[in-house]
């Protein structure tokens, strides 16, 4: 069997993909790209309509839940975390992927980026906004949430910095705030695209948002500038949202919790689960709207590199954790683990194992990266299965905890299923919405690829 | 008319609108009235306290009644009292409750067709004169012992109206053993047992600890007996019964024998004695006849066991044998107590630890024998009145007695209970008693000892006396009745010094006792003839907490967990674990359970620790009446909460004619449905982690080089550890209090638990309700381990295993998991929050609602409280506990509220709480202090759960000071622990291992 032939430099490969004979102009991917804003469909309305409804549903349940009590959840002793925090923590793992792309992939000029960052940028936004709700979900008199919050009084009342959970509040506060500015900086200059074509209140929206964009080399000069920039403030970020997610439960005594590994551990899965995310929500994207020709499978491939890379890292965790609870010679954490894999949460545990670890080794194959429907099945088994190492590390953790007359079981409420939904729902409404209001991909970047490659013109 | 100008028309208006807007965004006003006129003995803020007697079983304790402006808040036990000495047990802290309780009648009551509707007293009086004038002689009262004075009264009243009799009715009684020292002695005595001096104690089943005569005081008794520092470490506890009760579990050795066939162990036993050279009277008529094996063969036990036994009963100072309880109580009831009595004759402990006294000539006297006599009165119509108090006959008198039926055929029934029950709700007319904390009234436990009842709160709803309620009638009948109320009656019968009474408790002398000959005829002690079909014996026990049902109506007493197998708010059979194997049942499968009387489904709980041949059910269960007792609370009303086995059990007597209740083998079979056991405890398995320890006495015996052993590592400071895990962690065992409270607060709060004291009999829990509001979850909280309790005993069985393929990680069906028949290394181990030096739960608030403060409690701030829960996840010891609903609106329903403790904060729904060492009490003990200017002193601060504990095993003070008692305690270098001491969280709380005797050797 001929070995298969490298892949081509980026630039390069994505510029022959836009091409090869009639080259798109300028003008030809405005109208691409901007066709994804025009009037919606039918189904886009059903589609929302629907995200809408889980929306409206979640919210009847949280008033229903900050009215009775949080008893309708399935808390119990031990376990007085559930879906919530698995949510939590599965929502701000899905928001890495988006600022990885935008920021640390802009510094390493991986310049196939271009075509999948806004999405993932809109991704990331949208997945930090869901996960934010979730901490106030939870909490036992959520109308005091601002209890969390360190501002002067009168009492003298602080908060306390040495909880983990206060790390929580400003990491996560951090990083929305960043990849909100990011998302919305990158948009400028194609909002002003849009702005030119629009009529309406289009042209009043895109107008006041594009902040007079009018694309001269000294607003470009800037522009680059301001994204270089906030790429550098941005990829420490990617690093540390979700190690100090990961100290919640590293900082605790809990066995199963307290491990020095878990800040790379999360943040590893966490961009495993943020690009499986992307894949999930770009593919269908790509073939309603037609864009195979700016997203290509190369992208897709590329993606799929990343996620067979962080998968080995999860896998590797997976494999260290039971290594060191058994190595360490502490009976709880022996006991924990060996509870988790064979105990009565089992099936969560396989299941986190199976989807994270072991079905991404698949793509080692090219054919199935190259794979369109495989790539998205598998992402969706992928998103799957990082639910659940969440689950089982937060649950089948506290399950089994230092005083064995204290055991339990969790089992989710339905209560908590009906917010758990509300949460996609409330995602793919911001999703949705952002389709039809703005460009799906970043229509300067990728015209700044087809310029790349019309001065590389004919190199290769 | 010019006197209001524009000016200060617009400023009327200005204030009228502003006013107006503030009232209507603002919660309703809420006015805190001061009295008009002060109370004199009334200071706001500060309690009254009010001694007053138990009523919630016949042992008669001793009450101080704490009032928090004229409404009782807690009880606690009179240090005085010589029966309970200051300690008060689980039922009498929940007896609180009756006083609230929203079961209970708003006044008097009147049939009206199927239903009962409000009348007057007038009214309620003039019917019942009317019945009763129409017919004396068929006027009868059923009902329990009232105490001295109102008995005295209630039979003048039956002579002046000519009444038909009265029958005394406690279901429970000890009338097998008064009947088999009667048989013995040819007098009326009640033999009484004083453990205190004991060094060899056998219970034949009395379960002394928990439902036997006088739990509280044997209980302390017990703890005396057992101190270490008494000769050979104390006294050793032999256990003989079908089935591991709470006492059972406490025991060195337990033999199982044959449910029933206490009398033949005892027998043998005191053969074996005699023959080793027994003191005492001369026991040839009883025991030549006796062959220990023969008897050891019946009884289905090793006849080298009871002769080893028997001789560590003659080798023993102070041997006690104490008689089967009420659930042993067979046909052969009262030979088989007396085989007991010979037992302490061979022992030569009567006129020492066993008394003989002569009933207290106040005590009103049940007799099922009479009881019987009067149903079948009643189904011959002889019956036209029947007046009921303080029992419930139609829930706790067999089916088969035909009592239902019976109380059908009386015309006239008149109930004078406070709260609802089933009888009652028969009654034709329901003219309702004060509870006891609202009555006036006198108990006699035993001769000599009379105790006082007075009222600490104005009855709270419409209620009269029962002395009252009838001289009322007899006046209306034209009967000469004593003048003026219940309470002049017994100021008279007090006399003079009543002031002084009522401050002490009441008037407390010393028993007469005598010293009888043996005179009776030999024994016929033989195995219980049971009836029915069926392979296995229906062992029907009271209940630890709800005793014989009188206990239902008390959620406390529901939500509290069964000590031995942790069930609560419902009914269980326990079946051993082969027999569950043979019908293919788990923990939670129906089966169905039946006799010759009818037939029961409840769920089966497989144990180790109960004979193959038993089913036992606890009594207490099933009732149809009640907010709590029933299901009624839970929106069905009429639905029985559990069962209730004594509808199956048949009516059967004794020899002398008493109430047996081992009466019948059971069927059991499986139904195929399945119903969870709310079961709090998930495994009994400790899994070898520092809980519950356990230290053999060899390694206590002075023996110097063992200390040594250990010392190395932890330098002799507080809680150095001969125990495992001890010696692997040495570098982090040193445990200083001093890092834990800043350094110029006087105090550092600790607290020493012993767990060789603790019973597992939950006077703690029970109190830790009460002083500190905490609500209870009922049965669907509880099955969904959500109970709120700030204090729980858990209950391992030996060291456990390290079982990774063991099923206890897999369960989702808990149950007793280590229990073996004859086994008896049960540790009962009290877990409270342990205010810990290094809190985990502390560093992860991130709004420090949970906070070390100055003097190292971990404080809880429930107003600063978001409920993220962390410090839960964190918590080591799972102390923490979280409201999961508004609990304090909802579980407190009618007036039940009012009993809230005003000192601690009632907490909203969505925050977490847990111990705080009663902080509340410490700051009542610091303003004297302070005003004295003195710092508080040792013994000062009492907390809930210490001051009720009835074998006294908390200790609590001062870590600091180094003479406090707790310090001295918690420096036991050869017992002391701390809970999972390998997390470094410095506990404030020392364990004392419990210490292993070994089983008796003769």
């Amino acid at each position: 069997m001929p070995p298969p032939p490298p892949p081509p430099p980026p630039a390069e490969a994505v510029a022959s993909m836009l091409s090869p004979g009639a080259r798109p102009r300028d003008s030809k991917i405005n109208r691409d790209l901007l066709s994804v804003l025009e009037a919606p469909s039918l189904l886009y309305f059903g589609l929302l309509g629907l995200a809408i409804l889980g929306v409206v549903q979640a919210v009847a349940t949280l008033a229903y839940q900050t009215y009775v009590g949080l008893g309708i959840a399935g808390y119990q002793l031990p376990i007085f975390w559930g879906v919530y925090i698995v949510t939590f923590v599965f929502w701000v793992g899905i928001a890495h992927a988006g600022t990885l792309i935008s920021a640390i992939l802009y510094l390493f000029r991986a310049q196939w980026r271009n075509a999948i960052n806004r999405g993932a940028e809109a991704m990331t936004v949208f997945a930090v906004l869901t996960a934010a709700l979730f901490p106030l979900i939870h909490i036992g008199r959520i109308w005091k949430f601002y209890f969390l919050i360190p501002y002067p009084n009168q009492r003298g009342l602080w908060v306390n910095f040495k909880s983990p959970l206060l790390w929580d509040v400003f990491a996560v506060n951090t990083y929305m705030t960043i990849s909100i500015v990011f998302f919305y900086v990158g948009l400028i200059p194609d909002l002003a695209i849009a702005r030119d074509r629009a009529t309406g209140w289009r042209k009043l929206l895109y107008g006041a948002l594009s902040l007079g964009w009018q694309g001269t080399s000294r607003q470009w000069k800037a522009h680059n500038r301001t994204v270089l920039h906030l790429s550098g403030l941005a990829t420490p970020l990617v690093l540390s949202v979700h190690s100090v997610v990961s100290w919640d439960f590293a900082v605790s005594i809990v066995p199963g919790w307290h491990a020095t590994i878990f800040a790379p551990y999360f943040v590893a899965g966490a961009i495993f689960s943020g690009f499986a995310m992307v894949l999930t929500v770009m593919i269908p994207v790509r073939r309603i709207f037609g864009l195979e020709a700016y997203i290509t499978d190369y992208h897709f491939e590329n993606m799929s590199r990343f996620i067979l890379l962080t998968s080995l890292i999860v896998g590797y965790a997976y494999a260290s954790e039971y290594f060191i609870a058994w190595y360490s010679g502490v009976e709880a954490e022996r006991t924990a683990f060996f509870l988790r894999a064979f105990g009565p949460y089992a099936i969560s545990t396989w299941i986190m194992i199976i989807c994270n670890a072991v079905l991404p080794q698949l793509l080692w194959i090219k054919r199935l990266r190259t794979n369109v429907p495989f790539l998205f099945v598998l992402a969706f088994t992928i998103n799957i299965g990082m639910w659940f190492e969440r689950y089982v590390i937060i649950i089948g953790s506290l399950s089994r905890e230092y005083i064995p007359d204290t055991w339990g079981l969790y089992v989710p409420s339905p209560a908590e299923l009906s917010i758990l939904v509300g949460s996609f729902c409330w995602f793919s409404m911001f999703f949705l919405i952002f389709l039809k209001i703005f460009p799906v991909v970043a229509i300067a970047e990728v015209k700044e690829l087809a310029i790349h490659e019309k001065a590389h013109g004919g190199a290769h | 008319m010019s006197e209001l100008d524009r000016r200060d028309f617009l400023k009327l208006v200005g204030v009228g609108a502003g006013a107006a807007a503030a009232a209507g965004c603002s919660d309703p006003v809420e006015k805190l009235i001061p009295y008009v006129v002060q109370p004199e003995e009334i200071t706001p803020g500060i309690p009254v306290v009010y001694a007053s007697t138990c009523r919630e079983c016949a042992a008669g304790c001793g009450l101080h009644v704490k009032t928090r402006e004229a409404r009782p808040i807690k009880l606690e036990g009179n240090p005085d009292h010589p029966v309970n000495a200051g300690t008060l047990c689980a039922r009498g802290q929940a007896g609180l409750g009756r006083t609230y309780h929203p079961d209970r009648y708003a006044g008097p009551m009147e049939r009206q067709g199927d239903q009962l509707v409000a009348t007057s007293w007038d009214q309620g009086i003039a019917k019942l004169a009317e019945k009763v004038r129409a017919n004396p002689g068929g006027v009868y009262v059923l009902g329990g012992d009232v105490g001295p004075t109102a008995n005295a009264l209630v039979d003048g009243w039956l002579e002046s109206v000519g009444a038909g009799g009265r029958v005394i009715y406690d279901p429970l009684a000890p009338e097998a053993l008064r009947e088999a020292a009667q048989g013995l002695y040819g007098e009326a005595l009640l033999p009484r047992f004083d453990l205190s001096s004991a060094d060899l104690v056998i219970d034949f089943g009395s379960d002394f600890l928990e439902t036997g005569p006088s739990p509280t005081e044997h209980a302390r008794q017990w703890a005396q007996a057992r101190d270490l520092a008494r000769g050979q470490g104390g006294a050793r506890l032999v256990y003989v019964g079908p089935r591991q009760s709470m006492t059972a579990s406490n025991a060195d050795e337990w033999i199982p024998a044959k449910a029933g066939s206490e009398g033949l162990v005892a027998l043998a036993v005191a053969r074996a004695a005699w023959e080793a050279g027994g003191r005492g009277a001369d026991l040839a008529p009883y025991l030549a006849d006796a062959s220990v094996e023969d008897l050891a063969t019946t009884a289905g036990v090793d006849a080298a066991t009871l002769r080893s036994l028997g001789r560590a009963v003659s080798a023993a100072e102070r041997a006690l044998a104490l008689p089967p309880g009420a659930a042993l109580a067979s046909r052969r009831a009262v030979a088989s107590a007396a085989a007991t009595l010979l037992v302490n004759e061979a022992a030569g402990s009567l006129g020492t630890a066993v008394t003989l006294e002569p009933e207290a000539p106040g005590r009103a006297r049940a007799s099922h024998r009479e009881v019987l006599r009067l149903v079948e009165a009643m189904k011959s119509g002889k019956v036209s009145v029947l007046i009921v108090h303080d029992a419930n006959p139609l829930y706790s008198l067999s089916e088969t007695t035909g009592f239902g039926e019976a109380l059908g055929q009386v015309d006239f029934v008149v109930a004078t209970a406070s709260l609802r029950d089933e009888t009652s709700e028969r009654a034709h007319l329901v003219l309702p008693d004060h509870t006891p904390l609202e009555s006036w009234g006198d108990a006699e436990p035993r001769p000599g000892v009379r105790s006082l009842l007075q009222p600490t709160v104005r009855p709270l709803q419409d209620t009269r006396a029962l002395v009252d309620t009838l001289h009322d009638t007899g006046r209306a009948v034209g009967a000469s009745v004593p003048a003026g109320s219940f309470r002049t009656q017994l100021e008279s019968a007090w006399g003079a010094d009543l002031r002084q009474d009522l401050a002490r408790g009441g008037r407390f002398g010393p028993t007469p006792a005598s010293r009888p000959a043996l005179s009776g005829a030999a024994l016929k002690v033989a195995e219980p003839a049971l009836e029915g079909e069926g392979e296995l014996t229906l062992l029907a026990f009271p209940h630890p907490l709800l005793y014989d049902g009188t206990g239902a109506a008390l959620p406390w007493l529901q939500e509290i967990p069964d000590p031995v197998t942790k069930v609560a708010w419902q009914s269980w059979a326990e079946i051993s674990n082969a027999t569950a194997e043979r019908l293919g049942v788990e923990a939670g499968d129906v089966v169905r359970v039946a006799t010759g009387a009818g037939a029961l489904e409840l769920p089966a709980l497989p144990r180790g620790g109960i004979r193959d041949d038993v089913v036992a059910i606890p009594l207490g269960q099933g009732h149809t009446v009640g907010h709590f007792a029933s299901l009624a609370g839970d929106g069905q009303p009429g639905e029985a909460r559990g069962v209730n086995v004594i509808g199956v059990l048949p009516s059967v007597t004794d020899e002398r004619g008493g109430r047996a209740w081992l009466t019948s083998r059971a069927s059991v079979s499986k139904t195929g449905r399945f119903q969870r056991l709310p079961i709090v405890q998930a495994t009994d398995n400790k899994r070898q982690r520092m809980l519950g320890e356990v230290v053999p006495l060899a390694a206590l015996s002075g023996d110097e080089g063992h200390g040594a052993d250990h010392a190395s590592g932890h330098g002799g400071g507080h809680a150095a550890l001969p125990l495992p895990y001890a010696n692997e962690h040495a570098p982090i065992a040193v445990y200083d209090p001093e890092d834990d409270s800043v350094d110029d607060s006087p105090y550092r709060w600790g607290m020493a638990i012993d767990l060789d004291k603790c019973t597992g009999c939950s006077a703690c829990v029970a109190a830790c309700h009460m002083e500190n509001n905490i609500p209870v979850v009922g049965e669907e909280g509880t099955l969904r381990a959500r109970q709120m309790s700030w204090i729980r005993i858990s209950r391992y069985l030996g060291e456990g295993t390290v079982d990774f393929i063991g099923s206890e990680g897999q369960s989702r069906r808990p149950r007793p998991e280590n229990e073996q028949l004859g086994g008896t290394d049960v540790r009962h181990s009290p877990m409270l929050c342990q205010q810990c030096g290094a809190a985990p739960c502390e560093s992860v608030c991130p709004v420090l609602a949970t906070y070390h403060n100055p003097e190292g409690l971990n404080g809880m701030v429930y107003n600063r409280c978001v409920g993220t829960r962390y410090c839960a996840n964190n918590c080591p010891y799972k102390v923490r506990r979280f409201n999961y609903f508004d609990y304090s609106r909802e579980n407190w329903p009618g007036l039940l509220g009012l009993m809230a403790n005003p000192d601690v904060t009632v907490r909203q729904q969505g925050v977490m709480e847990k111990c705080t060492f009663c902080v509340q009490r410490i700051e009542a003990a610091r303003q004297p202090a302070k005003d004295a200017g003195r710092p508080i002193g040792d013994g000062e601060v009492v907390t809930a759960c210490q001051q009720a504990c009835p074998s006294q095993a908390i200790a609590f003070g001062n870590l600091k000071e180094d003479s406090s008692a707790v310090s001295r305690i918690s420096d036991d270098d050869k017992r002391g622990y701390h809970a999972l001491h390998v997390l470094n969280t410095r506990p404030a709380i020392t364990y004392l291992a419990k210490v292993k005797r070994g089983s008796v050797e003769g």
